[in-house]
């Protein structure tokens, strides 16, 4: 329980951390200097720069765009929460942040969905939504490659430790596997300057933190049971997590949640419910018992 | 098979297991010394439990030469058969054991593999856990030459005090002792009726031969499995969970004892028996069953493997008329010949009520249970028996019907789902 309200602060420490950058980037983008304030509106910024590393502001402008081309009906009975928003958006809540709030209801639903209705595990709810969310942050190759560094080192670790003989009690075991895991990510943006990636830079501490211990996670699978299983998970939570990045970061989603908040919530509700009462085989039983089912 | 007949992981959740299983039952099956504690005061056997380590200081205080030559160290809540250390036979003349897996491990060995059980290196979520030494279970003579360095055990799954499928796990080299399927161990399907071994898996395909060797896994013969049933029976009850998976080790002198309940079963049972778990479940949901005597015997009646391929192929199919003398098994053991008609427009077997109650089998250990007939004539209370005959020769084991036949020509008839195997001719 205490890991779960851990995930939760962080996925909610990082969305806040997401918003940042969309004002860090004004400061330092030459052709906005004239306008730096954030709080201005966002008008004389649309004709977007195709630099990758601005990402946040490109989503940021045209999302805000599109709430003030949208006309709104009278706040009830369909409309409370597109009034809520607009108000939200025009004291200055970044509208990426409520974009992000608003996807993750989808994102744990997609991850519920793959494991009632396709039967892919994971490890839980949390970890491939919060995996998704760095995603979204430091771009998929950086974050996978970050991922099965963190994953490889604690791996050979341990085997390491196994081999040598070296026995010592479950937490000092983690804590020194910890030690080591933090050490290579470090060595990893120490090579920053051979490597020079941009999206590697601007990494912060929040990604990798979840990586790290989705690294405790993977090692705790691996006691508990093979190394096959824990690759098999490891590979289904990173399947997951970029099916969740590809819908957080789709255009089409992000502006319909947005638009139609009232609906795309109530719908997500009811699948919801529906998804908890399904009793049928999953995809991968289908195939697990494919033989049972031609016999 | 129909997809909808199969078990799997969202229907034994929200079908099986919310419904009929308490958290409190979940909590005694969750550790093994919570069983052994509930099970105890039953007329289950359990392997004995030797020490219980509660905290560090236990370990210290604990005079470890005082073992016998063999032991299994345990965690009470482990995870898949993990943790698990068994210990065959004292060094001679040296410090420590050697385990069934014929490696030595020293007195500060088993120490620092307690300290590890109690800091929850193997428990659900890292939680601290108790450890305990517990009496070994050889195998017994009947599996000697089918389990790998291990004690293979039998899984029945029990529900609402019916014995619904059966396998029998089998260590191989690759799962080091262990009969879980997950880390390779063999499972066999076992035919609830006879308790002889039907088709086996490993990895999830089938397989006729123990892996490595020529020895067939089909046709084992399980000792003691009436007993056995009735065991897993009675242990489900104790546990007041309604599903449940209850592993059964086979102790060479003193029979059937308990290791572990399971309250979320593993699925791949239902390939080792090529079946499907949902269809039986659904038939013994209803039933209103006294005992695990009336469990098991209802088990025997409804989930018998039918043996009808095999005895093509070594017999031929038979071929009967609709008019044929019927040998019946009384309740005296005798074989009585009555005059059966072969009904392939009716699906079960049904016997008259006068010449039931003649025979014996309408005694009430008999009766399995009773139930609401419509038929043309209407709605009508019918008692179902467990009932044996020959046709032919050939033995059947069933179901059958009891009604008022008395104004029709014969006293039994027998239906389609006993002809399996059989051809009849129209004359």
């Amino acid at each position: 329980m205490r890991k779960i309200i851990l995930y939760l602060l962080l996925i909610v420490a990082f969305l806040g951390f997401l918003a940042k950058p969309a004002y860090a980037v004004v400061k330092t983008s030459p052709t906005a200097s004239p306008s730096a304030s954030p709080t201005f509106e966002p008008t004389p910024l649309p004709t977007p720069v195709p630099d990758l590393t601005q990402k946040t502001q490109e989503t940021l402008g045209p999302l805000e765009k599109l709430l003030e081309e949208q006309k709104l009906g009278p706040v009830w009975p369909s409309n409370p929460l597109k009034h809520a928003i607009r108000g939200a958006v025009e004291t200055g809540v970044p509208a990426n942040t409520i974009v992000l709030l608003l996807l993750l209801p989808l994102v744990a639903t997609i991850i519920a969905a793959a494991r009632h209705l396709v039967g892919l595990r994971g490890f839980g709810i949390f970890l491939p939504a919060a995996l998704s969310v760095v995603f979204v942050a430091t771009r998929p190759v950086v974050g996978i490659g970050l991922f099965l560094i963190i994953v490889t080192v604690s791996t050979l670790t341990r085997m390491l430790l196994r081999r040598l003989k070296i026995k010592l009690q479950y937490l000092p075991r983690m804590a020194l596997i910890l030690w080591i895991v933090s050490l290579s990510v470090l060595g990893v943006l120490f090579a920053a300057p051979v490597i020079r990636h941009p999206d590697l830079t601007n990494v912060s501490i929040f990604p990798i933190l979840i990586m790290a211990l989705l690294a405790e996670d993977f090692i705790r699978v691996q006691l508990g049971k093979s190394i096959k299983t824990a690759i098999n998970l490891t590979t289904e939570t990173l399947i997951l997590a970029l099916v969740s990045y590809f819908f957080l970061t789709l255009k089409v989603v992000q502006e319909f949640a947005l638009l139609n908040p009232e609906w795309y919530l109530l719908g997500l509700l009811g699948f919801d419910y529906i998804l908890g009462k399904y009793v049928g085989l999953r995809i991968l039983e289908i195939w697990r018992f494919r033989k049972l089912i031609k016999a | 098979m129909k997809a909808s007949l199969i078990l799997g992981l969202n229907a034994r959740t929200q079908l099986f297991t919310y419904r009929y299983n308490s958290l409190q039952g979940k909590k005694i099956a969750d550790s093994k010394l919570q069983t052994a504690r509930v099970l105890g005061k039953t007329e289950v056997t359990l392997p004995k439990i030797y020490k219980k380590f509660k905290n560090p200081e236990d370990i210290e205080k604990f005079d470890w030469e005082s073992l016998p030559n063999s032991f299994a160290v345990k965690p009470s809540r482990g995870l898949g058969g993990e943790g698990i250390i068994v210990v065959k036979k004292k060094i001679k003349d040296g410090e420590g054991w050697i385990t069934t897996q014929r490696e030595r491990v020293t007195v500060d060995d088993l120490k620092f593999h307690v300290l590890d059980i109690l800091e929850g290196a193997f428990s659900m979520r890292n939680e601290p856990d108790v450890a305990f030494i517990q009496e070994y279970v050889g195998r017994h003579k009947a599996f000697k030459k089918y389990a790998y360095r291990g004690t293979p055990d039998i899984r029945i799954i029990v529900f609402n005090k019916v014995p619904v499928m059966a396998m029998l796990r089998l260590p191989t080299k690759e799962s080091g002792g262990r009969a879980n399927l997950h880390q390779g161990a063999v499972g066999v399907g076992i035919d609830i009726a006879t308790g002889i071994t039907t088709k086996a898996i490993w990895h999830g395909e089938q397989i006729v031969y123990k892996p490595g060797t020529g020895k067939k896994l089909r046709g084992i013969k399980i000792p003691n499995w009436t007993l056995i049933l009735e065991t897993a029976v009675k242990a489900q009850i104790a546990s007041g969970m309604g599903y449940l998976g209850v592993d059964i080790v086979l102790h060479p002198e003193k029979g059937p004892m308990v290791l572990e309940l399971n309250a979320q079963p593993g699925l791949q049972i239902q390939l080792a028996n090529m079946g499907g778990l949902k269809k039986r479940l659904e038939r013994v949901e209803d039933l209103e069953v006294r005992d695990a005597e009336h469990g098991v015997k209802i088990a025997k009646a409804l989930f018998a493997a039918r043996f009808a391929d095999r005895v093509k192929a070594e017999e031929g199919i038979k071929t009967v008329g609709v008019w044929e003398e019927v040998k019946i098994l009384g309740a005296d053991k005798k074989k009585h010949t009555i005059k059966a008609k072969i009904d392939t427009g009716a699906w079960k077997t049904s016997i008259d009520r006068d010449m039931a109650r003649q025979l014996g089998i309408l005694d009430k250990s008999n009766v399995l249970w009773t139930k609401i007939y419509k038929s043309a004539l209407g709605k009508e209370v019918r008692k179902v028996v467990s009932l044996t005959f020959y046709l032919a020769g050939t033995r059947v084991s069933t179901i059958a019907n009891v009604a008022n036949r008395s104004y029709l020509r014969t006293p039994l008839i027998i239906g389609r789902k006993d002809l399996k195997g059989f051809l009849v001719k129209a004359e």
